[in-house]
């Protein structure tokens, strides 16, 4: 294929120019970099290829203190797929034996302090069941309940509410509100760095994934939770999501937030 | 008119409505950016409509458009009929219907992904099913392509392949090689998670195979107009092509350094070692080879058309240029915004100061300048160049040719500078809202307005560029000649080395640098598996 002097010369050039990349960028350069921060260079080459963790340029930093996290639950493959295979008659069985006294038959709250759960979403049940088990949330009806149930019951559970559909709870698009409300919402307020609500909580939103349904919600339940966040009574938000926006919004905000989102 | 002409005004017409959409979409989205208060702004909204803009500009108006010139030249450059115009239409209804599928879930805000994907957030299936039609029409208009070529040169041994005609077959080997990464990552990876099948996604392997194909495509939208610069503009400036090697060896270099280069964009990702990185950095380094030998023969060639019609002096053939002619004044324009566009990516490939300007303006301005200034000007230029012997019918009015096109540049370069300066200050790209009232913030209040004010301006210049087109469909028009001649060299390519006549050697190249470059990146995935990032939805 080399025939010709002109494609010689370019093979060529291009030959020469990645042997000396490689050396360069395989080599030299992670040796170099690597004498600075105290990295031998075999292992800053290494680093350098990727077969080694870490750069070339920097010492690995040693964490001295053990992370805490906000919740114990990881949404990984096996946790999905066991939430995806439940036993829905011990769902059935259970709700009806131990969750109905609060949370009404069929999951349909018959007192404002108290959640509805038909139609949430199985993941939000189950990362808040999960939480109140780990006490991570802490309630002094809940956390009992909760420390009782295996995680077998809890997916059960989960998916059984959110089997169901002639709940309150549903997935409609915010239409309108006051003026105030809707910004809120749809926008948030940026000076304030609040996100809209929208923003996680709306139909297909790019919020994390256990975010739950709040159209349609009881009033005095979103309130109160609203305001446990912003106290940090309640911490079981991973990064500080709505601790971080409950704590900027005002009291009237949050009331307004709350007659809003239960009227839906 | 002959089915050529057809199937190429099918094709421009397609791409340039999906251009106009999008233009509107490009300006709303400013005006959300900057502290006036725009209409129906929300932060989902305005996803949305960076979603529609990105896949509209980027997949469509580029797809359609280089296919239709493709086919164009062809015929024209080939002077023989297009083979297998049955399947060209095939994969233009397949392409079209591809477009309007993936339009429905977008229209619907089941697909707010963005253009680039961003695994792992999924979108509606039919979204990505819809891409990968657009995809399979191309990859069809690429076989075309080779065998018009194969055809041509069974039938002509020993002679070198007209320019355009080599040129538009690398770009098509190129396609091929390009779509490979962001097939696989679609086909194996989002496909499965948008369908159901799977619920956790490689986002390191989905971003290392999006990264392969994401500079050659750049390439793909580019070298219509590299085409261009080496075979119409110097025709139409009454001259003659100053070196026929240079154009070739250019689509030759651009075939093989777009691909093992695209880890560029991935400078700040953590699932690379640092030593690919500089490789791939310094592949990149070459790409400016082809860029410089292009300008430099290209402005070669206007002096020697400048010199013909009687431009004396160091700098009188510049003058002496026929600058009322629409492909000679995009050529200039274009030339102009490729400095700046050109000097910005320079900073964005250097592994080092690409920290500082990552996912900042300075990208979105980087880009918009090559792409939406020195590339889609010459898509103008090339539409008013051909449009008269699609239709028969010359424009009654060039002017409002030149005026566009000025207007578009100026546009563009009043857009995009404020944009380098407010992404070196740290104004975040794909951001929907800023607190202009932080102090910090504040001043970039009025370079965003500034700005927007381009976009204004290249509004008006999308909106003249479609008047234009339409009135050349008129019958008031004058009638005009429908031959095509492309420029001819000062020395003819009498004989060329195969190696500048096909592109056998350049596909074996292009093999060995990917293996080097994407071989162990690639197949770290596969030895030392991450886990998962769970699938999330957002239909």
């Amino acid at each position: 294929m080399l025939s010709d002097p002109l494609s010689k010369y370019i093979t060529g050039g291009v030959a020469a120019l990645v042997v000396a990349a490689i050396i360069l960028g395989f080599v030299v350069v992670p040796i170099v970099q690597g004498s600075t921060a105290e990295i031998d260079p075999w292992t800053a080459i290494c680093r350098s290829l990727g077969i080694q963790a870490g750069s070339p340029a920097r010492r690995t930093p040693v964490a001295k203190t053990g992370a805490r996290p906000v919740s114990d639950v990881i949404w990984d493959k096996a946790t999905l797929e066991r939430l995806n295979h439940p036993n829905r008659e011990v769902g059935a069985q259970l709700a009806q034996e131990i969750c109905a006294a609060c949370h009404g038959q069929n999951g349909v709250s018959p007192d404002s302090k108290y959640p509805h759960l038909s139609g949430q979403s199985a993941l939000a049940i189950y990362k808040q069941l999960h939480d109140f088990r780990s006490g991570v949330r802490q309630n002094e009806l809940m956390s009992p309940v909760a420390q009782a149930l295996t995680d077998e019951q809890m997916i059960a559970l989960s998916n059984h509410y959110a089997s169901l559909t002639q709940g309150t709870l549903d997935r409609r698009l915010i239409v309108e509100a006051n003026p105030q409300v809707d910004r809120l919402i749809r926008t948030g307020d940026t000076a304030r760095g609040i996100p809209g609500c929208q923003s996680c909580h709306g139909v297909g939103a790019g919020g994390p994934m256990e975010t739950p349904t709040i159209s349609g919600q009881r009033r005095q339940y979103i309130s109160t939770q609203l305001h446990n966040f912003a106290t940090g009574a309640r911490r079981n938000d991973v990064f500080d999501r709505m601790r971080g926006v409950a704590a900027r919004l005002t009291d009237d905000e949050i009331e307004l937030l709350a007659r809003f989102y239960a009227e839906q | 008119m002959r089915s050529v002409e057809r199937l190429t005004l099918a094709h421009l017409w397609a791409g340039f409505a999906a251009f106009a959409v999008a233009c509107v979409l490009g300006v709303w989205q400013m005006w959300v950016r900057s502290p006036l208060t725009a209409p129906l702004s929300t932060p989902d909204h305005y996803y949305q409509s960076v979603t529609a803009h990105g896949v509209a500009m980027a997949y469509l108006l580029t797809t359609f458009f280089v296919m239709g010139f493709g086919y164009y030249v062809a015929e024209t450059s080939l002077s023989r009929p297009l083979p297998g115009k049955g399947w060209a239409w095939t994969a233009y209804v397949l392409s079209l219907a591809g477009a309007l599928t993936a339009a429905i879930p977008i229209l619907l805000n089941k697909a707010t992904v963005l253009y680039t994907f961003y695994p792992p957030l999924t979108g509606s299936a039919l979204f990505y099913l819809g891409l990968v039609l657009v995809v399979v029409g191309s990859w069809i208009w690429c076989a075309l392509m080779l065998i018009a070529m194969g055809q041509w040169r069974r039938d002509h041994p020993g002679e070198a392949v007209p320019l355009a005609m080599f040129g538009t077959t690398a770009n098509a080997v190129m396609w091929l090689w390009t779509t490979v990464g962001v097939a696989a990552e679609v086909l194996f990876l989002i496909l499965p998670a948008a369908l159901g099948l799977t619920q956790t996604i490689d986002v390191g392997l989905s971003r290392t195979l999006f990264s392969w194909t994401l500079h050659a495509i750049v390439y793909f939208w580019l070298i219509p107009a590299y085409i261009a610069f080496y075979t119409m503009a110097p025709a139409e400036a009454g001259g003659r092509l100053y070196s026929d090697t240079m154009g070739r060896l250019t689509f030759v270099l651009f075939l093989i350094y777009s691909l093992p280069v695209g880890m560029h964009h991935l400078f700040m990702d953590p699932e690379h070692a640092t030593g690919f990185k500089f490789l791939q950095m310094t592949l990149t380094v070459l790409v400016a080879v082809p860029t410089l030998l292009t300008v430099f023969t290209i402005s070669a060639s206007m002096e020697v058309a400048g010199r013909l019609r009687g431009g004396t002096g160091l700098f009188g053939w510049i003058r002496a240029l026929p600058w009322e002619r629409p492909m000679v004044l995009a050529t200039g324009l274009a030339f102009f915004m490729l400095w700046f566009g050109g000097g910005g990516g320079l900073v964005n490939m250097s592994f080092g100061m690409n920290a500082m300007v990552h996912n900042t303006s300075w990208v979105t301005a980087h880009f918009h300048l090559i792409f939406g200034g020195t590339v889609v000007i010459m898509y103008f230029a090339i539409a008013y160049s051909i449009w008269p012997k699609l239709t028969g019918w010359q424009s009654p009015n060039v002017s409002l040719q030149r005026l566009q096109l000025w207007l578009w540049a100026i546009g563009m370069m009043v857009m995009t500078l404020p944009w380098h300066y407010l992404g070196l200050q740290g104004q975040w790209r794909r951001v929907a809202t800023f607190d202009y009232t932080n102090p910090l913030i504040a001043p970039w209040g009025k370079w965003v307005v500034f700005s927007l004010i381009g976009g204004l301006i290249l509004l008006l210049s999308a909106a003249l560029f479609i008047y234009n087109l339409a009135i050349m469909h008129r019958q008031p028009a004058r009638k005009a000649t429908t031959s095509q001649s492309y420029a001819l060299a000062l020395h003819p390519p009498h004989h060329v080395p195969a190696s500048l006549n096909g592109f056998r050697l350049w596909n074996a190249v292009v093999l060995v640098l990917m293996l080097l470059a994407y071989g162990y990146p690639i197949a770290q995935f596969f030895i030392n598996p991450a886990p998962g990032a769970v699938v999330h939805r957002v239909d």
